[in-house]
């Protein structure tokens, strides 16, 4: 599974958020609607080896590369966040 | 020396399998006892690449036991691990208490681990070109796994180990298991074995080695023939299958049902060749376990024989038992259900085990079939085709032996 970026269009935060709310439902076996951008990523359900599983998926579906760097990861709005930023990077 | 004063008697009070023979004990006891093949065409979308598409699959569906995030981050080997562990639990009817917790451990068997987590893995790297592979790799692929989530499931503290001996891996599982038991470090064990290798390159592998059996060509599901002179081979299966021991007295205690007792383990090695076996290894091996027992030779009523269906094997084990038992090798009867339920590698010494169980409860024994033009150099009596009654079965040997040598017997005794 890909992003469909027709026209060179990349996705928008929301797109992004969304995307990843989708995926933290799938592998959590739990409802999209529950997750909001503000959703702690622990209380979800989510311990460090499924966020960097998130992560993982994120690079593959978006076409990216995260970096091995320590960023701190809380909420989904912060998984999002550095996941747009790269992707607007990355397409520079 | 053994301290025959002190230890512990051992006794199997659960089982559980997911083979190719069924899912359940009934199951599995219907179709062992009755002769019928779980060897079907390989479901695998790589199938007609091979030149071997036959295999004894297990019909198991993860996402009918566990959550998606459960199994989705556990390799196949592990998932059937976990499931048989949670059903021997049950079938056991054992209630693991605070108590309970750190005087039970798992001793798991496994041959080739999380052999698909490996695979995925090298198909992205190398096939796929990406540069990354999924962040569980590792943990779903070392081969302690399965037996780590075991210990997590249930929060069991004790001893937690994995054996890879290749196909006497259960084996030596379980009696590696029972003597922990038996000198009275833990009171309960799960013990037994996992294995899922039906992988596209691991069935390559295993074919280069030219040990697998040819198709039969009027009926592929009797394509492993051990015993038989028109025999070709081994053939491949996966599965798990895992049994509840406990020491006789925390079994009473508790008021279990026990299905036997395990009363000997032996285990010893070749050391003549990574895939040749021996008749003074295999031999020794059974010698070991005897001797563990305290039986004399004459007790033993029923083998259930490694029984690959290669040439070398059974001739091999043929020769062996006749050295071990003499004269009374043409009193007992061998059978080899891999004719039924192919070879579990890992989990075969288990599956067996579990199979001679249930032998020994029922007072019969199950066929080796597809047995119809017997080998000349392979003479005793090996329950050809059809199941057999003997009324008074006591004791019961099960043999697995293996490449790299490592040979493990094990002794169940009827319970009355």
């Amino acid at each position: 599974m890909t992003a469909q970026t027709t026209n060179n269009q990349l996705p928008s935060f929301e797109d992004v958020a969304n995307a990843l709310a989708k995926m933290i439902a799938d592998k959590m076996d739990i409802d999209q609607s529950g997750i909001k951008p503000e959703s702690d990523l622990q209380e979800l359900g989510l311990d460090s080896l499924d966020t960097f599983d998130i992560i993982f998926s994120a690079e593959d579906y978006f076409k990216i590369k995260v970096p091995n760097d320590q960023v701190k990861i809380t909420t989904l709005h912060d998984v999002a966040a550095l996941v747009h930023q790269l992707i607007l990077e990355q397409n520079k | 020396m053994v301290n025959w004063s002190d230890r512990q008697r051992v006794v199997i009070t659960g089982l559980s399998v997911v083979s190719p023979l069924g899912n359940t004990l009934a199951d599995l006891t219907l179709n062992a006892f009755a002769g019928v093949s779980g060897i079907k065409r390989l479901d695998a979308p790589f199938v007609d690449q091979l030149n071997c598409k036959i295999a004894a699959q297990a019909q198991f569906d993860p996402a009918k036991h566990f959550t998606k995030h459960t199994y989705s981050m556990l390799d196949r080997v592990s998932q059937m691990a976990l499931h048989t562990s949670n059903e021997a639990i049950k079938d056991a009817r054992l209630i693991i208490d605070e108590t309970l917790k750190p005087r039970m451990g798992v001793f798991l068997g496994t041959g080739m681990g999380g052999i698909h987590s490996i695979e995925d893995g090298y198909i992205r790297l190398y096939k796929d070109g990406a540069s990354r592979i999924k962040p569980f790799t590792v943990l779903m692929s070392m081969y302690n796994a399965s037996a780590s989530a075991i210990a997590i499931e249930h929060q069991l503290t004790g001893p937690n180990q994995t054996f890879s001996t290749a196909c006497s891996s259960s084996a030596v599982a379980i009696g590696e298991a029972t003597r922990l038991i038996r000198h009275g470090y833990v009171d309960v064990m799960l013990a037994g074995g996992s294995e899922a290798l039906l992988t596209y390159g691991s069935m390559r592998a295993w074919e280069a080695l030219r040990t697998l059996a040819e198709e039969d060509a009027d009926d592929l599901s009797a394509s492993c023939k051990p015993f038989s002179a028109d025999r070709t081979g081994l053939v491949l299966g996966e599965g798990a299958a895992m049994l509840v021991l406990e020491s006789y007295e925390y079994a009473v205690a508790r008021g279990a049902t026990i299905y036997a007792e395990i009363v000997g383990y032996g285990a010893a090695n070749d050391c003549n060749h990574i895939t040749q076996p021996s008749v003074t290894g295999q031999a020794a091996t059974m010698q070991a376990a005897l001797k563990d027992s305290g039986l004399a030779a004459e007790a033993i009523q029923y083998i259930n024989a490694h029984g690959t269906g290669t040439k070398l094997n059974d001739v091999t084990e043929t020769n062996a038992i006749k050295k071990v038992f003499g004269a009374h090798a043409y009193d007992l009867s061998v059978s080899s259900t891999k004719s039924m339920h192919g070879h579990l590698m890992g989990a075969a010494g288990a599956l067996e085990a579990v199979i001679t169980t249930i032998a020994v409860t029922n007072n019969q024994l199950p066929p080796t079939i597809n047995l119809k033009h017997l080998d000349a150099e392979c003479d005793l009596d090996y329950v050809p085709n059809v199941a057999k009654i003997l009324p008074k079965l006591e004791y019961a040997m099960s043999n697995s032996f293996a490449f790299g040598g490592t040979g493990a017997a094990l002794i169940l005794k009827k319970l009355n």
